[in-house]
């Protein structure tokens, strides 16, 4: 049956071949628009090189400390508050302290390049999964000496030494000479917590390290056993930040930072600085543009579909006649839409392959490598199956509501 | 013939009524584009008030937290870089220089004004040389400032009609806090140092005097270099100034390339946007044109009856072009009923200018587009012969 109503609707496709175009026009554009904006999605906060295991990696960046008089103000936390009161954390696996980056200058033959620059601990190349092209990370040894090492990126290779040879080289950034142990395919800008050009050694920081106060310049990364530990972590966290609020009670009335995934981050960032992160509101508020979007292809197609339909009104009234309860009807209907739909979703797919290579190529977004991968994949799928679905319910109820005789006569007005 | 045309539209509004929704969305994305757009646009064209060009910034980030010693670096770093044959002026000045991403507001009141939200700068005296400033009321800072009772303070048009009106303001003295009032000493016409695409906001200058105290410390350098020097000055300067402050982080950056990234914030967006937009509108005008011709189509019956009875072609083809710009209107009645919420409430705080130019041009182009969706099906009903159309029937 599935095949016969296929069959149908392919001969249906050529028959009105201006329809077709614009609607197959339709959802793929609109299909488009959607894929790219997973993808992007996906490349901020899904699994990726070098946070892999998102469900086990927490990220401390922000600390919030509000006032008696109700001021508050928030950044990163300082490393004496990182070093004293996260790494002393019982239950995770690893703890990595690193700074933000930092913009600094360069020269190098009369050209100028800016490069961002982070320090980092041992632990962060434990935690976080980087790709090597060359070479190897700081040590911990080397770290802590405080030696001038430093791993830098794909694209810093390039800028200094061209098709050279790096390993064992020195890099002069901001008046300071480093010896270049590691080179790592570049990390997109969008990955904050783990972004830079160059990376040396936090010891060389070492006179942040005694300022006291909780807010500063540092991030922590956390890696859990596994992903059940994650809640426990956050258990442990949670009353390590209670017992500091008492400790500090004198001059501060409340404190709040928090252990989160990435995407809890950016939603705590963004919608509340609450106790919640409000993930379940990010993702209402970004399937309602997302819904906002499709809304007027989508108003589009129901109008194209029913006069696609209307044409069949004949074709209706005999099976009707013959017998079709509503119900198969409208099923017909729907799978011919859907069918349509996923065909337009496939040029969709080649249509946002295309875009996604123009956007990386463009380099909008600083080392970005925007691709469709299965996640992605899949979020476009239920796109369409939503798509069609919505698209085709209107039309064929209205056909399916016609009787045998009116639809044999050519339809209503 | 109008009002017939809006009963034709109106008995068949259930079918009608698909295509209604469809113009009165196009419509709300129209609008929302368009005033997008156009605010950010007419901002653009609006003065600055200084000239960016050839300036750079200095930022400083000592290591030692040794205010005095600190101070002292900085002293012989502004001396140092005057020095250079290639600097004319340089000047500190509050981390929200020209294009920055930082921002520092404050508070004023004067007489009935209470709590205007002002953008805070705090700059040497050479600040007008380097970004060229023009006073036209009153004068720029000065060493007579050095020691006045009041806080001089220098201010833009949009503080001083805020704030004063159409009052004369040089001379005005109010209120910083509880014991400290301040006196403004000139007036520029303009100042908007944010973006080039964002509002002028009202603002305010206020004189930095590194003699005053020893432990004093600004980390941002404005410096107007002479035209075409380049990275190699850059260098040596760079090298020079960590000879004097030793581990200081410093990091340069020219005024263009921070304009350049400021204004990427908004285009990116904007040019997003309007793909979106030009794809949504495209999209409705195919699905439109062809809905349309199926239509238009299933009335051959109707037309060979009226071209039958004497109906000129002509006649035939106006009506079916007004039938749509009713239709059209329709949907527009109800988009605008929508839209003009936006310049009656105020929303966003943008000006209703903005709002009502959207308005309108939206307006225009869904006409233009439902006008050029049915031209082509009602050409062709128009040449059908009555003959013919009849015979089908």
């Amino acid at each position: 049956m599935l095949k016969n109503y296929i069959k149908v609707a392919w001969k249906v496709l050529l028959r009105r071949r201006f329809f077709t175009f614009i609607s197959l026009f339709g959802i793929s554009f609109t299909l488009m628009v959607l894929v790219v904006a997973s993808s992007l999605f996906d490349h901020t906060f899904g699994p990726q090189m070098p946070e892999r295991d998102t469900d086990r990696l927490l990220f401390v960046n922000q600390m919030r400390e509000f006032s008696e008089e109700g001021y508050s103000s928030s950044g990163p936390p300082s490393y004496y508050f990182l070093d004293r009161h996260v790494r002393t954390l019982k239950s995770p696996e690893e703890v990595s302290i690193n700074s933000v980056f930092y913009q600094v200058n360069s020269y190098v033959n009369n050209r100028k390049l800016a490069i961002d620059i982070k320090y980092t601990d041992r632990e962060f190349w434990d935690i976080l999964e980087f790709n090597f092209l060359q070479g190897r990370a700081f040590s911990r040894q080397e770290v802590e000496s405080a030696s001038r090492v430093a791993v830098i990126n794909e694209n810093t290779r390039k800028q200094y030494f061209g098709t050279g040879e790096a390993i064992g080289q020195y890099i002069e950034v901001d008046q300071v000479k480093y010896k270049v142990v590691g080179v790592v395919e570049n990390v997109p800008v969008l990955r904050v917590q783990s972004y830079a050009d160059v990376w040396v050694p936090i010891t060389l920081k070492s006179q942040d390290f005694n300022k006291p106060g909780l807010r500063g310049s540092y991030f922590a990364t956390i890696k859990a056993k596994n992903s059940g530990d994650v809640p426990k972590i956050k258990a442990e966290y949670a009353a390590m930040m209670q017992e500091l609020e008492r400790q500090h009670s004198k001059d501060r009335s409340q404190l709040y930072s928090f252990p989160d995934t990435f995407l809890e981050s950016i939603a705590r960032t963004f919608l509340n600085n609450g106790k919640e992160p409000g993930v379940g509101l990010l993702y209402v508020l970004l399937g309602g543009l997302a819904f906002l979007f499709m809304l007027l292809p989508t108003i589009n197609l129901v109008n194209i579909n029913i006069s696609r339909i209307m044409e069949r009104s004949s074709e209706i009234g005999v099976r009707k006649a013959f017998g079709a309860t509503s119900s198969t009807i409208i099923g017909q209907f729907l799978i011919e839409n859907i069918f349509l739909t996923l065909l337009g979703g496939l040029l969709g797919f080649a249509l946002s392959a295309a875009v996604l290579w123009l956007i990386n190529d463009s380099g909008i977004i600083i080392y970005a490598n925007l691709g469709l991968n299965l996640r992605v994949f899949a979020m476009g799928l239920v796109l369409c199956l939503v798509f069609g679905l919505i698209s085709g319910v209107l039309p064929a109820y209205r056909m399916s509501r016609l009787h045998a005789v009116e639809a044999l006569k050519g339809g209503s007005k | 013939m109008i009002r017939h045309l809006f009963k034709l539209i109106w008995n068949r509004k259930k079918s009608n009524f698909l295509l209604i929704t469809e113009i009165f969305f196009c419509f709300l994305v129209l609008f929302a584009v368009l005033s997008f757009i156009f605010y950010n646009v007419r901002n653009y064209t609006k003065p600055l008030g200084f000239k960016h060009e050839s300036v750079w910034l200095l930022t400083m980030r000592p290591s030692t937290d040794s205010a005095a010693l600190n101070h002292q670096n900085l002293e012989q770093v502004i001396q140092r870089v005057r020095a250079f044959d290639e600097v004319n002026h340089a000047s500190l000045t509050t981390s929200n220089a020209p294009f920055a991403f930082s921002r520092m507001n404050t508070f004023l009141s004067y007489s009935k004004v209470k709590e205007l939200v002002a953008d805070e700068y705090h700059v040497q005296q050479d600040f007008k040389d380097v970004m060229q400033l023009q006073v036209s009321q009153g004068r720029w800072f000065g060493p007579q400032d050095d020691a006045t009772h009041h806080v001089p303070i220098v201010i833009n048009g949009k503080l001083k009609q805020q704030l004063f009106g159409e009052e004369d303001a040089v001379g005005k003295v109010f209120p910083k806090n509880d014991t400290i009032n301040y006196q403004v000493v000139g007036v520029l016409d303009h100042y908007r140092a944010s973006s080039e695409f964002s509002a002028e906001e009202p603002a305010f200058f206020e004189r930095i005097n590194l003699s005053e105290s020893n432990t004093s410390f600004w980390s941002e350098l404005l410096i107007r270099v002479k035209p075409g020097t380049g990275v190699a000055f850059e260098e040596k300067m760079v090298r020079e100034i960590s000879g004097i402050s030793k581990d200081w982080t410093l990091e340069v950056s020219t005024l263009e390339k921070m304009r350049q990234s400021k204004s990427k914030l908004t285009l990116i967006p904007m040019i997003a946007l309007g793909l979106v937009c030009g794809f949504l509108i495209l999209n409705v005008a195919l699905g439109l044109f062809g809905v349309l011709w199926y239509n238009i189509s299933r009335r051959n019956g109707e037309i060979g009856l009226r071209r039958a009875l004497g109906a000129a072609s002509t006649q035939i083809y106006w009506q079916f072009i007004g039938e749509v710009l009713v239709l059209a209107t329709f949907g527009l009645l109800l988009g605008v009923f929508f839209a003009v919420q936006f310049p009656l409430l105020q929303v966003f705080q943008v000006e209703s200018e903005v709002y009502f130019t959207a308005l309108l041009c939206a307006v225009g182009i869904i006409y233009l587009l439902t006008a050029l969706c049915a031209f082509y099906p009602s050409r062709q009903a128009a040449a059908i012969l009555p003959a013919t159309a009849l015979h089908e029937e």
